[in-house]
């Protein structure tokens, strides 16, 4: 009788250690679950903020915003672009590493994004990086453009020449 | 014991591996070249910014897909990956690959999910899960900068489940350039130690690992890491000189140079070499802090052989000593224990963090410098204990700092419409079109009468029309008088030669006045109206502008108030929800922080009652010899 009350009590004491570890590896894998569906909805919410900014901040009419793009350019790491618009410095960035492979594989970096009033304007790109030997290269371009009362979208390229060992550089109006 | 560390250190491999992973994406340029939000999504994907990334994307779907296709669910779930958000990744990619038609998805995205999917699991230690998705990996598809890493994982799952062919094929197939050879030679050397494999054997594999671990990013801290594996291994299986060699190579300021020492203490105690044993222990000892395990076994070591080495009464003090530095990291453990109640552990730790670093793939900032707990949390993190739980924990705290970011920007934009709809108002109330057309048409008018009586003053060059009334008082005069003299001369026959003569000479020094008086009025005249065409140009300019601030200011502003608010409600809502989901992780963190703690407190308390013990018998020991002594001379 005794051996049978304590291979119960053992019983019950086994079910009760494996009801609560398995009650606590649920638990956290909800509270994961929790942190997952957060994620996602910061996500989300920062994509409605994104587009409110870009509708309130920088309305069509005025809108206007320079981009940075490279093709699969060997010879060419670009370290740093300084961007003046109208004899003003606007803005200037710095490239990690990573921000460099992202250029390389087709991505487009907004470097800046303004307001601009419709007349003739003057943007001139300072390109700063080193070439496949080390050797530190600097490029200016310049483009006057004009503004009308629609969004304007400029692009500073680094693109491949095929005839020089060096790239080309230049500032492409968007259509 | 061994095994115990056997396997912690294939765990700290694996996660090792994740940090050197860069590359997440098949090469999928922009198919359109114009189009900016697709770009900045690739963009941010590639350069780590998995959010910005996300929420590019979900814009795009937005907007409209615009013939992307499956790229953007592959990119999603590389973002998600990325943000550590594994559930909807796994089941994206998992929805993504199960589909069998190419074109469905191309071979290449398809080889390149699977290994993703199954990198994806051997991170999370899935490692079954993990093998079922690398044996379905095409080879031949996947990118030729992934296959080096696709052969590692593959022959280190295997080896996991025991397929040692399997596994050296992939062994065979990595690039000895490759930083993965290395990697996948000393999992094999691993393996190799778990069974029964010839010592020989094992002892050329784990050479062949060091002799390629120059190729990675970091061979010192490797050639280290393998160092030590041999040592420990050679040590356990009773070859102590083998261990002793390699110990010796462990760097004196690598992060393995703790537990190199300790083991190169026992494996020189071993071969009898007491006095050489003392020098790595004391080295451990004073180089390193008292909270670190193996310090603390040190100090419970040094004693024992001292005891060996006959040194009975400097035994005695050094297990006194340590018995007193027993107490004093019990006591640290104690107060750090206190800490992580009071907020002045876990929270300056997540403060150091960099705001916008976070994700799966950002480690977290242990430095913590100036603080009491910063040798133990990089003890403990160290052996990668906790890392996927601090790592939530640190996401929800730069999740919380983004919230309130973004209700700053929202509370920014609202003064901005706020601003706009002041300057409509103002713009609408001043009237300024109507004030500007009234001035500017005035302005004309004035430009237009002015310009007819410059015109008629300046028609003559002689300069009569700037005459003034005197002037033209005097010319009229000199006519009448010039008249006079005429009807005089016929009449009276007077000569009037010396009359005209005066006359000439009064008339031209008023003409010579006149003349030079027409060059400097015309020149201030072109002056007063350039002045006059300058106003109206600014007028005009005005005018416009104040036309456009018309037309565009009801724009800028109207809606926004609303989708504001309505964004802000959403956003403060996001914050309470993260507030709770944060105490709950931070008291899970906490948890397994208060039990670690309490198991070194345990394994101090251990230690400490065996150095008692060690104590009360050695002084029992010394004390019985000096009363036989005694005993001996009674009996002299």
């Amino acid at each position: 009788m005794k051996a049978i009350y304590s291979f119960a009590s053992l019983l019950l004491l086994s079910f009760t250690t494996l009801m609560s570890s398995s009650l606590y590896a649920a638990n956290q894998a909800g509270l994961d679950a929790e942190i997952e569906e957060l994620k996602s909805e910061v996500v989300e919410l920062n994509r409605e903020l994104f587009d409110l900014e870009e509708k309130l901040l920088y309305p069509a009419t005025t809108s206007f915003a320079v981009f940075v793009s490279m093709d699969e350019v060997e010879d060419f790491i670009v370290r740093s672009v300084k961007l003046n618009l109208d004899q003003q410095d606007v803005t200037s960035h710095l490239y990690s590493k990573e921000q460099v492979d992202a250029l390389r594989r087709g991505g487009i970096q907004k470097i800046f994004s303004s307001n601009l009033k419709p007349g003739v304007h003057k943007l001139t790109a300072e390109i700063l990086g080193v070439d496949r030997d080390g050797r530190a290269m600097k490029r200016v371009v310049v483009a006057d453009f004009g503004k009308a009362r629609s969004s304007k979208y400029l692009e500073v390229k680094i693109r491949n020449n095929p005839n020089q060992s060096k790239p080309d550089f230049a500032i492409v109006e968007w259509k | 014991m061994f095994w115990f560390w056997i396997k912690t250190w294939i765990l700290v491999l694996a996660v090792s591996s994740v940090s050197y992973a860069e590359d997440l994406l098949p090469d999928e340029r922009r198919a359109k070249k114009q189009d900016a939000l697709y770009g900045q999504a690739l963009f941010s994907l590639h350069s780590g910014e998995y959010d910005k990334a996300l929420s590019l994307n979900s814009a795009i779907r937005k907007r409209g897909n615009r013939g992307y296709g499956k790229v953007l669910d592959i990119q999603a779930a590389t973002a998600q990956l990325g943000l550590g958000m594994s559930r909807s990744a796994t089941k994206q990619f998992q929805s993504l690959i199960s589909d069998k038609r190419i074109s469905f998805l191309p071979a290449k995205a398809r080889a390149q999910a699977w290994f993703y999917l199954a990198k994806h699991f051997y991170t999370k230690g899935m490692w079954v899960t993990a093998l079922k998705g690398i044996r379905k990996v095409d080879a031949v598809s996947l990118n030729p900068d992934l296959k080096d890493e696709y052969h590692f994982l593959a022959a280190t799952l295997e080896l996991f489940k025991g397929n040692s062919k399997n596994a050296d094929t992939h062994i065979v197939s990595i690039n000895k350039d490759s930083k993965w050879a290395a990697y996948a030679f000393l999992n094999l050397a691993v393996n190799y130690t778990e069974k029964d494999i010839h010592i020989s054997k094992v002892e050329a594999v784990f050479n062949q690992a060091l002799l390629l671990s120059k190729n990675t990013k970091t061979p010192e801290a490797l050639a280290d890491k393998i160092h030590l594996m041999a040592g420990q291994f050679f040590f356990a299986t009773g070859r102590g000189r083998s261990a002793i060699s390699h110990l010796k190579s462990v760097g004196l300021d690598s992060a393995y140079t703790p537990k190199a020492l300790l083991t190169y203490g026992w494996a020189l105690t071993e071969q009898w070499q007491y006095h050489d044993a003392l020098q790595p222990w004391y080295m451990l000892k004073t180089a390193h802090s008292q909270l670190n395990q193996d310090v603390q076994e040190t100090l419970i070591a040094i004693p024992h052989l001292l005891e060996k080495l006959n040194a009975k009464v400097m035994a005695l003090g050094a297990f006194d000593y340590a018995t007193e530095q027993y107490d004093e990291v019990y006591k640290k453990l104690g107060q750090s224990a206190a800490r992580l109640n009071t907020g002045k552990f876990i929270e300056p730790l997540l403060s150091q963090q960099i705001p916008d670093k976070w994700g799966a793939f950002t480690p977290i900032d242990l430095s913590l410098p100036d603080h009491p707990d910063k040798v133990y949390l990089k003890d403990v993190m160290s052996r990668g204990q906790f890392q996927g739980e601090l790592k939530s924990l640190r996401d929800l705290h730069v999740m919380r700092y983004k919230l309130n970011e973004a209700i700053d920007h929202l509370d920014a934009f609202k003064l901005t419409a706020e601003t706009r709809k002041k300057e409509y108002q103002d713009v609408k109330s001043e009237r300024l079109v109507i004030t500007h057309s009234q001035h500017l048409a005035k302005l004309k008018k004035r430009y237009k009468a002015l310009n007819a009586r410059i015109k008629k003053a300046f028609k003559n060059p002689a300069g009569h029309g700037l005459a003034s009334d005197t002037e033209k008082d005097q010319m009229a005069l000199f006519v009448d008088v010039t008249k006079s003299i005429k009807s005089l001369s016929a009449s009276r026959n007077i000569k009037s030669e010396h009359y005209e003569k005066r006359l000439r000479r009064v008339g031209g020094v008023l003409k010579w006045n006149l003349s030079e008086r027409y060059s400097d009025r015309k020149k201030q005249v072109s002056k007063s109206l350039a002045l006059l065409q300058r106003e109206i140009k600014r007028t005009t300019d005005q005018l416009d502008a104040a036309k456009f601030a018309y037309q565009v200011a009801p724009k800028t502003y109207k809606g926004f108030d609303k989708r504001i608010a309505k964004l802000k409600t959403k956003y403060q809502k996001e914050l309470k929800k993260l507030e709770l989901v944060y105490h709950k992780q931070r008291e899970r963190v906490g948890g397994i922080v208060k039990a670690d703690i309490k198991t070194r407190q345990e394994r101090v308390m251990d230690y400490q009652l065996q150095a008692r013990l060690a104590a009360a018998r050695l002084f029992d020991e010394t004390s019985n010899k000096v009363r036989s002594v005694a005993t001996g001379e009674v009996r002299q």
